[in-house]
């Protein structure tokens, strides 16, 4: 089992946005569309371990900080993400970054 | 970050569930729908540029022609048009990209079969249609209702598709369940007339009439439902279906034509409207046979309302002041910046280190959304203060 970490992306909102639909006209079981989640999941980790290859480097002045259930969640302000090509700007960001060593735990990750 | 990756994410997770629809006997079709939505949304929320494809365009008009065999219109993604300043018969809804504009004409053509049924020739159809200078008949299709379109190239780069007032046209307009969004149409100039059918598809007698120097945009919304083609039937076909359809202007930018309104079918039909050339769109209220009976009933409603208003008159003073006492507190939000999107980071951590108040971070496969885009990364490391 994968992370459902990235369920809350543009890329998973969207498909359980589109998942929804489905089910409020029947045209799937919240069953079928939970089996989609999960696949979802799958592929999702797997592309981000295998098709991205680019580091980003960021620095701002940490708001708040959580260590939680092996999840950490931090509130960021005033942060600028470096990439090689390009600079974005933020006032306010917020990370939450699951466990990336131990798979073990995962499949209590909900978020 | 390049629409590849979620595509390929995309590809990959419709393939992989592909097999669970069937598990669940559930249709192909579904499978395919759930596709259509999901790259719609993505399309929408404009966080990777330039995600549309022809091939997804051809799938979708496979998807709907399947569906209700409606005349392919539009698609999905139809913004609001900027008017263009020309006046110009319009039918579909030109979309706001280049490339998906060109996707509509590519889809027809692919679906579309190519006939000259009328042997008309492009000059031919440009006078006839009376287009003004700089238009120029771009393509001709033929939709699987028989129904000749004229794509026409505008100066403006816009391409737009125009209905040939020839024969019985049926002139459909999608109105798909779920997420499908329904074609508006826009008017620009009060004098437009549009014909079209009934959603079911029923074969009606109609025949269309564009009159030189009336636009008529049709841009697709989110908004199911409320929107409609308001069409009135020219051909006074007694007892025919004569639909007029009316779409609600949705006016989202800066859309200074006024707006018609939306009219049920069956009033339509019904109307004395239906016979009237050239068709004037209301713009004021609704029908007009029922223009008294409102004035009647809104009168009695007055007179009631007087007396509840004066004993209501010290509440509604301060259920006004509640909202503006609210308005007092100070909300962090409003300093942010202007988008709306709350900029988040979803990854996994390689490792945290703090040192007193010095915090680093080495984060991994993670994505990101800032100020309303998406950005991918493997490893990203920062630093911050607490």
């Amino acid at each position: 089992m994968a992370y459902q970490l990235y369920r809350n992306t543009t890329l998973g909102n969207s498909l359980q946005e589109s998942l929804d639909e489905l089910i409020q006209t029947q045209q799937i079981t919240p069953q079928l569309a939970l089996q989609v989640l999960l696949q979802f999941d799958k592929a999702i980790n797997t592309a981000l371990a295998s098709r991205v290859r680019n580091r980003v480097n960021f620095r701002g002045s940490l708001n708040t900080y959580r260590f939680c259930d092996n999840v950490w969640t931090f509130v960021l302000n005033d942060v600028e993400f470096r990439e090689v090509t390009d600079l974005v700007k933020v006032d306010k960001v917020k990370i939450v970054a699951c466990d990336g060593k131990s798979e073990s735990t995962q499949n209590k990750m909900d978020k | 970050m390049g629409p590849k990756l979620y595509k390929s994410v995309i590809e990959d997770v419709i393939n992989e569930v592909r097999e669970l629809f069937l598990d669940e006997g559930v249709d192909e079709q579904v499978l395919l729908e759930l596709k259509t939505l999901w790259e719609n949304k993505l399309l929408q929320s404009k966080a990777v540029e330039g995600f549309h494809t022809e091939e997804q365009a051809a799938l979708q008009a496979a998807q709907q022609q399947q569906q209700q065999q409606q005349q392919v219109q539009q698609v999905q993604q139809v913004q609001q048009v900027t008017q263009p300043a020309q006046a110009q018969q319009v039918i579909l809804p030109p979309q706001q990209q280049q490339a998906p504009q060109q996707q509509v004409i590519v889809q027809d053509s692919k679906i579309l079969q190519h006939m000259s049924a009328t042997g008309m020739s492009a000059a031919a159809t440009a006078a006839t249609l009376a287009l003004p200078t700089g238009v120029t008949p771009y393509q001709q299709l033929i939709t699987s209702q028989g129904q000749i379109l004229q794509v026409v190239r505008a100066p403006n780069g816009a391409q737009y598709i125009i209905q040939q007032p020839q024969q019985q046209i049926l002139l459909q307009q999608q109105m798909q369940p779920g997420g499908v969004q329904a074609p508006v149409i826009q008017q620009v100039r009060p004098i437009t007339q549009v014909l079209a059918p009934l959603q079911g598809g029923l074969p009606q007698q109609t025949g269309v009439i564009i009159q030189p120097q009336q636009i008529v945009l049709a841009s697709g919304n989110k908004v199911q439902g409320s929107t409609q083609v308001m069409q009135a039937a020219m051909a006074q076909q007694p007892g025919q279906a004569a639909t007029a359809q009316v779409q609600q202007v949705q006016q989202a930018q800066g859309a200074a034509a006024p707006q018609a309104q939306p009219q049920q079918q069956a009033q339509a039909q019904a109307q004395p409207q239906a016979q009237q050339p050239p068709m004037m769109l209301q713009v004021d209220g609704a029908g007009d046979t029922s223009s008294e009976e409102d004035e009647d009933e809104e009168e009695e409603y007055d007179e009631d309302d007087e007396e509840e208003k004066d004993k209501d008159g010290g509440e509604d003073g301060q259920v006004e002041e509640e909202p503006l006492n609210s308005g007092d507190d100070v909300s962090d939000e409003e300093d942010q910046e202007l988008f709306d999107t709350e900029n988040v980071v979803v990854c996994q951590y390689d490792k945290i280190h703090r040192s007193k108040n010095k915090w680093k971070f080495h984060l991994k496969d993670g994505i990101m959304n800032l100020n309303g885009r998406d950005y991918v990364f493997s490893k990203a490391i920062g630093d911050a203060e607490w």
